[in-house]
């Protein structure tokens, strides 16, 4: 009945599915710290290619799941390029729309500050398709020490966001159904959400208590330990890929601060 | 206890009967051995932290090793709350003021944790949604031992046994989102099942499952049971296909045991319960069929049932009847003659080829047309992921569909909007909460009305008008949160009632009702039937709803029309009933085997208790 939800965990056999959820993790945020340097458009294109890449090939994820994925964000992103196209100051004039000029260095500054996000957005995509937050979860226990309660909690976390997002579409189809429009403009959005918490709240309340009355009935918490049957593991090459992206991001830090990136424009006439 | 997996046979050396020596150990356990009882509850009263009133009141029970109890009451006796008790989780989870001695697996229920009852009680819950914490099969069957520090290879090892006696050998990769109802239950069942637990306690684990997935299940505990003598206590509803399994009955009403026996003893003879609304409820309403058909063949008659013969089964319903043929019968049955399906009227909505899908590589539906009249009620039957829900809200508008394959009379539903089509079709959602948007009962009621630009004092008047209709004038200031679930259903009914609507769809009306209650919300459903030509569009399950109330029945089977009409006609169809997980009545299979050894008197196969002994009378 219910369509899946894009932002979410797809078991699949990819080379990035079969790699350890610390390395992927590590690898988005490469990439996110990496995309917040640069102000210059085409490095953010190289950045965005090579996501696109990761996406396509090492992670198998379709075009059309990407578009069903970030179309919002797509959508968002090309407003802000266009918007700030128009309205950010610059000295190259390229041409004229309707007798106002459009420069080089804003429309340069404009397309690097929206693949800047879209890039992130994309990144994270990738990731949350990939790994089992499951996983994640173990990895952050057995790789990062933390306490397996509070890894749990997270997971537990990311685990119930797609119900939440079912049950929030079934509500406002059921609420549609008696009516109700939906709202444009902040207010509209405040009254929407009120109407919604309500039956979210007490549907959410109920499945959180039953999953700590099934959790607790098998044992969740007796000991300060527990085993992990399956444990990711980060071999050698998850290793040698994970300091190589942090001498990436030194790297690439050290040179913005001294100076040594040189830019180009992209729309340069 | 036995090693696992003695010579490799699975299903033969698996003994899932308790677990001393792998139990966590309890620092109030009762090595004594004074009682050799599951369970020993003696004098057991519960209120909740807040309440004044208890729950549960007085309760004693005690529960020998081997026994498979089924807990029967109406909605509010506090069925689910006593399953509670048995794990600790009342009084330490749920907490509350716990009265009286509980003793669970030898260990004091008030001093010993959740956690340290894990190998003793295995607990499943209703939703299978709500109560599985992992996406992989195996790692959900996996996730309680490894809570208790067991070690890897045996881990792996119980998993896989479990897996196999659910009957889900080779499941352990799968996405438990990708599963069906019945599948995520029996991992549910897995998951507990992997600790070894002597006691099965579950709480209506097949409220939301299709006949097929129910049967998965039951066959599953029945087998736990009789092979290796596995403790089950179960609430459930649906006891036509479990009263012949289990080995004894308590009855509940209003927090207090007011029978506990043999099954044949249980469906013996008629007693009074009381609803959560305080209503005098006939406790044979959770009754099964062929007991419910006994006894009323017994008073058609006049004779009485002796606990030691009353019918469990449809095997056990035609020996009955049979004997009581040979006797003769002496006076009609008491029951008033069902009354004639009303004529069917004008036409209301027709479906043409509609082809629907929420990705066009993936149709849930394909090339579906009918046509549906005013003043009828049709049940919408199907295994879960048929495509019901989908194609009922292809019809108002909640899927959009291509323009000329829905019609409202003559109006084409695509170009009518939302507020249009609600005005003549309602939608009763399973979770009535979901659709409740403002903080009182009359309000509630009056929303409808109110958006679509009706005057104020008409929109009293009809208020007044349907609240009273739904039995809730006196509630009328209320939260609609504050209702039990039965009036929020009747709720969620008047808010589309108000509208006068000219086709009313109720999404899965009986889960997590009980029969009484279903049937309460089926006699609203006639009325409207009588009183505004409505039509009633039922998803459901309920093979025994359908049964009493129907008087057409549409089966879907993987998106397409499968079987369009009678419901009769429908439960002959042995082969498409199969294909479709759905099981015929109880009633209608006595009647089929009547019929087949008395054709002189019984036409052929009924759905209905009093026409069945009229038949036989005649």
């Amino acid at each position: 009945m219910s369509r899946s939800t894009v932002f979410q965990f797809r078991a699949r056999d990819s080379i990035f599915h079969r790699a350890d959820p610390l390395t992927k993790f590590a690898w988005m945020l490469t990439v996110s710290l990496l995309a917040f340097g640069a102000y210059i458009a085409w490095i953010q294109i190289a950045i965005t290619v090579m996501v696109l890449a990761t996406a396509l090939i090492l992670a198998r994820i379709t075009v059309r799941e990407i578009l069903q994925g970030t179309w919002p964000f797509l959508f968002a992103c090309t407003s802000f390029f266009v918007i700030q196209t128009l309205t950010l100051p610059g000295t190259t004039e390229i041409f004229r729309i309707l007798g106002k000029p459009i420069y080089v260095e804003s429309a340069d500054y404009a397309l690097a500050s929206a693949l800047r996000i879209y890039t992130i957005i994309l990144a994270s995509l990738v990731f949350v398709r990939s790994t089992d937050p499951r996983e994640l979860a173990i990895a952050l226990v057995t790789q990062m020490k933390i306490p397996y309660r509070i890894a749990y909690a997270f997971f537990i976390a990311l685990r119930i966001i797609p119900t939440i997002e079912e049950e929030i579409k079934i509500i406002r189809s059921a609420q549609a159904v008696r009516g109700v429009v939906r709202q444009r403009g902040m207010t509209g959005r405040i009254r929407e959400a009120k109407r919604y918490a309500m039956p979210l709240l007490v549907g959410a309340l109920r499945r959180a208590s039953t999953m700590v009355m099934s959790m607790e009935a098998r044992g969740f918490g007796a000991y300060p330990q527990r085993t992990f049957v399956e444990a990711p593991h980060m071999g050698f090459g998850a290793q040698v890929a994970c300091g190589a992206m942090l001498l990436a991001v030194v790297g690439w830090y050290t040179a913005l601060a001294v100076g040594v990136v040189h830019s180009f424009y992209v729309f340069a006439p | 206890m036995s090693e696992i997996l003695e010579d490799g046979a699975l299903g033969r050396a698996v003994p899932f009967t308790g677990n001393a020596e792998d139990a966590v150990s309890g620092p109030h356990s009762d090595p004594g051995g004074t009682s050799s009882a599951i369970v020993d509850l003696t004098d057991i009263t519960y209120t909740y932290e807040g309440e004044t009133s208890p729950v549960i009141n007085g309760v004693s029970l005690r529960v020998e090793p081997g026994e498979f109890v089924l807990i029967l009451g109406p909605s509010g006796c506090g069925k689910s709350t006593l399953l509670n008790v048995l794990n600790g989780t009342i009084p330490h989870t749920l907490r509350g003021e716990l009265g009286g001695h509980a003793v669970v697996c030898g260990k004091s229920v008030p001093d010993t944790k959740v956690t340290n009852f894990a190998t003793e009680v295995g607990m499943v819950f209703q939703d299978p949604e709500a109560q599985i914490i992992n996406t992989r099969v195996r790692d959900e069957v996996c996730f309680g031992l490894e809570n208790l520090c067991r070690p890897a290879d045996e881990i792996m090892a119980r998993q896989a046994e479990a897996l196999a006696y659910v009957g889900l050998p080779d499941a352990g990769d799968l996405s438990i989102f990708d599963m069906s109802g019945g599948q995520k239950q029996r991992v549910s069942i897995a998951a507990v099942l992997a600790a070894r637990p002597r006691l099965l306690v579950l709480d209506e684990p097949t409220a939301n499952l299709d006949p097929a997935g129910m049967a998965e299940v039951f066959a599953v505990l029945h087998r736990l049971n009789r092979e290796f003598g596995t403790t089950i206590i179960m609430v459930e509803h649906r006891v036509d296909e479990l009263a012949d399994r289990v080995t004894r009955v308590i009855m509940m009403d209003r927090g207090e045991v007011v029978f506990d026996g043999k099954p044949r003893a249980a469906f013996a003879r008629r007693r009074e319960g009381h609803s959560e609304e305080a209503e005098t409820i006939a406790t044979s309403a959770w009754f099964p069929q062929v007991s419910e058909f006994a006894l009323e063949l017994a008073t058609a008659a006049g004779i009485a049932v002796a606990p030691d013969v009353m019918p469990l089964n449809v095997t056990e319903a035609v020996a009955f009847a049979e004997g009581v043929m040979a006797r003769g019968l002496v006076q009609a049955t008491a029951k008033p003659a069902a009354p004639e399906s009303a004529a069917p009227g004008e036409k209301l909505l027709s479906i043409r080829d509609l082809t629907f899908g929420y990705t066009r590589e993936r149709p849930i539906l394909k090339n579906v047309s009918l046509e549906l009249e005013t003043r009828s009620i049709v049940a919408l039957l199907g295994q879960n992921g048929s495509g019901k829900t989908t194609l009922a809200r292809a019809l108002i508008g909640i899927n959009p569909v291509e323009r000329g394959t829905v019609y409202l009379g003559d109006r084409d539903i695509s170009d009518l909007g939302p507020r249009e089509i609600s005005a003549e079709i309602g939608y009763v959602f399973q979770n009535p909460d979901h659709q409740f948007v403002t903080d009182q009962i009359d309000e509630e009621v009056a929303y409808g009305l109110k958006v679509r630009g009706y005057a104020e004092d008409f929109i009293a008047r009809r208020v007044d008008e349907v609240l009273d209709i739904v039995d809730l004038a006196r509630y009328r200031h209320r939260s609609p949160f504050n209702l039990s679930l039965g009036e929020r259903r009747r709720l969620s009914v008047a808010t589309m009632l108000v509208l006068e609507p000219r086709l009313l769809v109720l999404d899965e009306p009986t889960i997590g009702q009980d029969h009484e209650r279903a049937q309460h919300l089926m006699r609203l459903m006639d009325r409207l039937r009588e009183r505004y030509g409505t039509t009633i569009l039922m998803i459901t399950h309920d093979v025994r709803l359908v049964a009493e109330w129907a008087d057409r029945a549409i089966a879907l089977r993987g998106g397409g029309i499968a079987f369009d009409g009678k419901p009769e006609a429908l439960f002959a169809q042995a082969d498409l009933l199969k294909e479709s997980a759905l099981l015929p009545p109880p009633i209608f299979e006595v009647s089929k085997a009547l019929a087949k050894t008395h054709p002189d008197r019984i036409a052929g196969p009924t759905l209905s208790i009093p026409d069945l002994i009229r038949s036989m009378i005649a």
